[in-house]
Formats: structure tokens, C-alpha cells, sequence
């Protein structure tokens, strides 16, 4: 089912609505916020210059530093008092991000969540468990409202409390998991340790995920784990939270709200604008948002766009699986690598679990990578040879697909760390540079 | 006759070695024999039960991986030189020992020797015919 009629849009049709839509942006940021007005004077810019969605590219790009730089308020472009919610993210340093909706933003948030939930394949048949945290992260109170609009009944659990959400699972017979992926997983791992074979007994049928990236390896997992169908969504808080875009069951990549979003792919190094296809950073400029309208905001995520008509027969762009973020790119002994590739690689080898941390450090002035695994494999105890075979495996493997070498550590199961929220799974202790 | 023992993987750190003792004592299993190799990071606890079949079973769920092999354990003839002369018949046939421990039963004097080989069912067939006892209950 598809949930609105945007997402069928005929291209022209929908470029017409965009640069519209566009145009009364930058008349908005213009107007309503002294920092967007500076910068545009600053680049000789004027609002009507901007005549074609190729005129995109002439406006300046947005970062985050922008919106710490105007905390908390002063890129809002509405007064408070038309505000009527806040989220915030959680700065790992200093102030957080604060992010604000109008009325019509809660609106079309609300919209845009129901259109991926329905895209994931939830409907009013089910019962949706929430398990993001809810509080000042977008996560939860988006899922929550769209599923609610679709009609799916849902239980507002929160994150954390890991038992008990497996019991209610089971007890209220749950049909679809809403939270991170590092979280399911944890979850999976305590339903099997409390003796629940999620399989046979839970109604699970839906997994959507979002609020990390996660790779297909990690589909597979939480497939496996689960018995379910898994679908990944995306979004940031800075943009309207999640909402942004969803996989829909032909799970090749994520849907854009284009109606709403216009997503750009640009070289991170030069800023150059890449054609589809491209693998880049993504740029999104908000094109409906009233409290906090981004121009060309640099989400950081490392990822590309697709244009062709999906099989499921929507029309919107589809971003590719985020490849990784450019701030989380480890450069490491001048070779560049994503977690997620080293994610890639540790899921693919046999005989360990889906857990694992990775640990940067400097050694003189070499870069050295170590990384914890979990053992799970019985068969491996034979002899003890097989275990350091096992562990040439990995390091053999990481070499040859990521060019990287790294030391493998061996650990018994469940002694790494697991996840709520978000997974924390690099520590690099070099120096900050 | 081949004798069930566990394995279990440990890591190399403080109490991890009470960990599987621990579980074993609140499971109500005995153990009969236990030996640790040289570790670097982690290693094998090679342990001999009377109950193995429910040890594993519980060791499992409490998210141990755990294994069961077959090993055999003999009793040497009660001279001097027997061990030197067990090594020798697995020598001089091509079966190799890949670990091996010993240990003493409560009222017995002599240990009873559990070892591991890369064909197990030659090596019984060799102790059976040069009339080494092979033990069959512990
Ligand atoms: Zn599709």
C-alpha cells in the first residue's frame, strides 16, 4: 500500500511542486532568519534569483556548527510562541542541537512517518512496540505519531528494561519492533537467553529500524534472530527527525520524501555537486518545514541517489544505504575505512556473534587497530589451533577486502557491550586531531 | 572407551576459570578432572563430569560456549616407564597426541591419563591389544 499520493508523483510534476516550494524557502530564510540573510547577501544573492531547481546549488550549504553557533533559537525561523514542540540531540560535547515544529510541521511529520511505516508494511493490523527512548531524541515521538496515524496500536515503551519489553512482546502480542538495530539485537540475545524462541513464540512479523546506520549483514542478523521482515529508515533530528526517508519491500533503498525534502549528493572535499548515482556526501534543503527550514544542510552520511521507478511503484529518489558518516571515516595508516565496512566483514565470517568494538590507538607513529569479537562457534573447541585459525581468518579477511591489519581479540559471548540506544562500537584514542 | 569431556572457552582474566567452576557447583555437576593449557588471550578448560550431557545443556544457556568430546582415559599398568611406553605406542603407529592430562581418583594410587588424538578410534584398538586398561566409568 502507499500511503499518499506524492510518492506516485510524475517527475515533472514533482519538480514544479519542489522548486515552489523552494522558492517561498528562501523567501522564508530570507525574511524570518538573520543568519540565512547574511549569508545570501554575502553571496549577492536575492530570493527571485532563484528561478530553477538548478539554481539550488548557488545557495550556500548549511552544517551543524551552524545551529550550535544559534543556540538555541536563532535559526528558528518562527517566534517560540508558534512553536509547539521541541527536540533536541545530544551533543557529545558542549550544547546540544535544538530542533522546533510548528503546527504544520507536526502535521507533515506525522504524514511522513505514516508514508514509511506503510511503505515497511505496517497497517492498523498491528501493534507497534516503540523502542527508541523517548524524551528530547526524535526517534520515538516520530514513530510513535505516524504509526498512530496509520491506526496501528501502540505501545509507547521506551528503550531499556530489556526483559520486560520481551515480556509485553509476547503478552500483548507485538507484530512489529520500532528502535535501533543494536538494540534489537541485544533484544534478540535476551528473549533467547530467557528461553523465547522469537520464532514460534512471538507475532513478530515487522522489524523497522533507524536512528543508526546499519549494514545488510546486520539485515540478515536481525532476520535471522527475529524471523522478521526488516526495514531500515532514515532521518536526523536537524531535518524533522525520522521521516526523512524509508525502505519500502523492494528494499532497494530508501524512499526520499521529495515533496518535502530535495536531497543533493556533493563531493565533501570540493562541495562540487555529483550527478546521480555518485557516491557522496548528502546535502538536503527542507522545502515545507515553517520552525527550522534548512537550506542545503550537510548531513555528513556517505551515500548516493537513485532515480529509477522503484518495483513498488513510487516515483521518489531512493538513497542508497548510508555508506558511513565523514566524520566517522577512520583514516588509519592512510588507508580510509568505515566502521560499517569493518561491520561488513566481521558479519560475513562464521563462528562469531554480531557484537564487536573496535579500538584505534597510536603506537609510536603507527596507527594500530584492534578489534573485540565474540566466540560463539562450539565446533572451534576442539583444539586451540582452531581458534587462532579463526582469528588469522578475520585478520586475513580485513586485510584483503579493507587493506587494514588489525589484531583480533577473542572474548567469551555477551561480555561486550550492548546497545539501547545508539551503538557506540569505535574508541579511537589517538589524539584528537 | 571413549569418555565424554567438556570443553569450555575462557578468556584469560581475572575469575574467568571460577565462572565455569561456579556454574558446574550451582548445576550439582562433579568434576572428576579439569586442565587448563598455556593461554595467551584465552584457552581451552578441558573438564571430565559425571553428569556431561546436563552440564552442557546448562552451561549453554548460561552463554558458556561449551562443547563435548570424546577423549580416552587409561589407566597405566602400575611400572615404571608406562607413560614413556603409551607415548611410544602412539608414536610408533602415527597418532598424534594433541593434549593430554591425568588425574587421581579418590581411593586409587595410580592417575588415570585422559588424552585426546587425531584418530581416536586407531588408538583405542591400539591400547586394547597391548592390553592397556582403558577405563570405562569414572
Ligand atoms: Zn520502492
Amino acid at each position: 500500500m502507499i500511503w499518499s499520493t506524492y510518492e506516485t508523483m510524475a517527475r515533472d510534476q514533482m519538480e514544479k511542486l519542489q522548486l515552489e516550494r523552494l522558492k517561498q524557502t528562501v523567501r522564508r530564510v530570507y525574511d524570518h532568519v538573520p543568519h540565512y540573510r547574511a549569508k545570501l547577501n554575502e553571496l549577492g544573492i536575492n530570493p527571485e534569483d532563484i528561478q530553477s531547481l538548478e539554481d539550488l546549488k548557488k545557495l550556500p550549504l548549511t552544517v551543524k556548527n551552524d545551529l550550535r553557533d544559534n543556540y538555541p533559537f536563532g535559526l528558528f525561523a518562527v517566534p517560540q510562541k508558534e512553536v509547539v514542540r521541541y527536540h533536541a540531540s545530544s551533543g557529545t560535547t558542549g550544547k546540544p542541537t535544538v530542533v522546533g515544529y510548528t503546527k504544520n510541521d507536526m502535521e507533515t511529520w506525522t504524514e511522513l512517518i505514516a508514508r514509511i511505516v506503510t511503505m515497511a508494511g505496517v497497517s492498523a493490523e498491528d501493534t507497534a512496540q516503540v523502542s527508541f527512548g523517548y524524551g528530547l531524541f526524535t526517534g520515538a515521538f516520530g514513530l510513535h505519531q505516524g504509526l498512530e496515524r496509520v491506526g496501528a496500536s501502540v505501545i509507547p515503551i521506551s528503550s531499556g528494561n530489556t526483559e520486560k519489553q520481551i515480556m509485553i512482546m509476547q503478552d500483548f502480542g507485538t507484530t512489529a519492533l520500532i528502535g535501533t538495530p543494536s538494540y534489537a539485537l541485544h533484544m534478540a540475545e535476551v528473549a533467547k537467553s530467557m528461553g523465547i524462541d522469537p520464532k514460534k513464540d512471538l507475532k513478530l512479523k515487522w522489524g523497522l529500524f533507524g536512528g543508526e546506520g546499519s549494514t545488510e549483514a546486520m539485515r540478515r542478523e536481525l532476520q535471522d534472530a527475529w524471523g522478521i521482515f526488516v526495514t531500515e529508515n532514515y532521518g536526523m533530528s536537524e531535518l524533522i527527525g525520522p521521516g526523512v526517508s524509508g525502505e519500502c519491500k523492494a528494499l532497494c533503498g530508501m524512499h526520499i520524501s521529495e515533496d518535502h525534502f530535495i536531497p543533493e549528493i556533493i563531493d565533501p572535499e570540493t562541495l562540487e555537486v555529483l550527478p546521480p548515482g555518485s557516491v557522496g556526501e548528502l546535502v538536503i534543503t527542507t522545502v515545507t518545514k515553517e520552525a527550522l527550514p534548512l537550506i542545503r544542510y550537510r548531513t555528513k552520511d556517505i551515500t548516493s541517489l537513485h532515480y529509477e521507478t522503484c518495483d513498488c511503484g513510487r516515483t521518489t529518489v531512493r538513497m542508497a544505504k548510508i555508506q558511513g558518516r565523514t566524520d566517522d571515516m577512520l583514516i588509519l595508516g592512510g588507508v580510509n575505512v568505515f566502521p560499517s565496512q569493518i561491520e561488513e566483514v566481521l558479519f560475513n565470517t562464521e563462528g562469531i556473534g554480531p557484537h564487536y568494538q573496535i579500538k584505534v590507538f597510536k603506537k609510536g607513529y603507527l596507527d594500530k587497530i584492534e578489534i573485540d569479537v565474540e566466540l560463539i562457534d562450539d565446533n572451534l573447541l576442539e583444539s586451540f589451533g582452531q581458534l587462532e585459525a579463526l582469528k588469522q581468518t578475520i585478520r586475513s579477511r580485513l586485510r584483503t577486502v579493507l587493506g587494514i591489519d588489525a589484531k583480533i581479540h577473542l572474548h567469551e559471548p555477551r561480555t561486550l557491550a550492548r546497545f539501547e540506544g545508539k551503538a557506540k562500537r569505535v574508541i579511537d584514542m589517538r589524539e584528537v586531531k | 572407551m571413549l569418555i565424554d569431556q567438556l570443553s569450555v572457552f575462557v578468556e584469560n582474566r581475572h575469575g574467568a576459570l571460577a565462572a565455569v567452576t561456579d556454574a558446574l557447583y550451582r548445576y550439582g555437576v562433579d568434576i572428576r578432572a579439569i586442565a587448563v593449557f598455556d593461554t595467551t588471550e584465552f584457552g581451552i578448560v578441558r573438564i571430565v563430569v559425571d553428569k556431561p550431557e546436563e552440564a552442557l545443556k546448562d552451561l549453554k544457556a548460561d552463554g558458556f560456549v561449551a562443547k563435548l568430546s570424546k577423549v580416552i582415559a587409561v589407566e597405566p599398568i602400575d611400572k615404571p616407564g608406562s607413560l614413556n611406553e603409551l607415548f611410544h605406542i602412539m608414536g610408533d603407529n602415527g597418532i598424534n597426541i594433541e593434549y593430554i592430562y591425568s588425574f587421581v581418583m579418590r581411593r586409587r594410587e595410580m592417575p588415570y591419563v585422559v588424552f585426546k588424538t587425531d584418530n581416536q578410534e586407531k588408538a583405542l584398538q591400539i591400547l586394547k591389544d597391548k592390553g592397556l586398561n582403558t577405563v570405562v566409568d569414572l
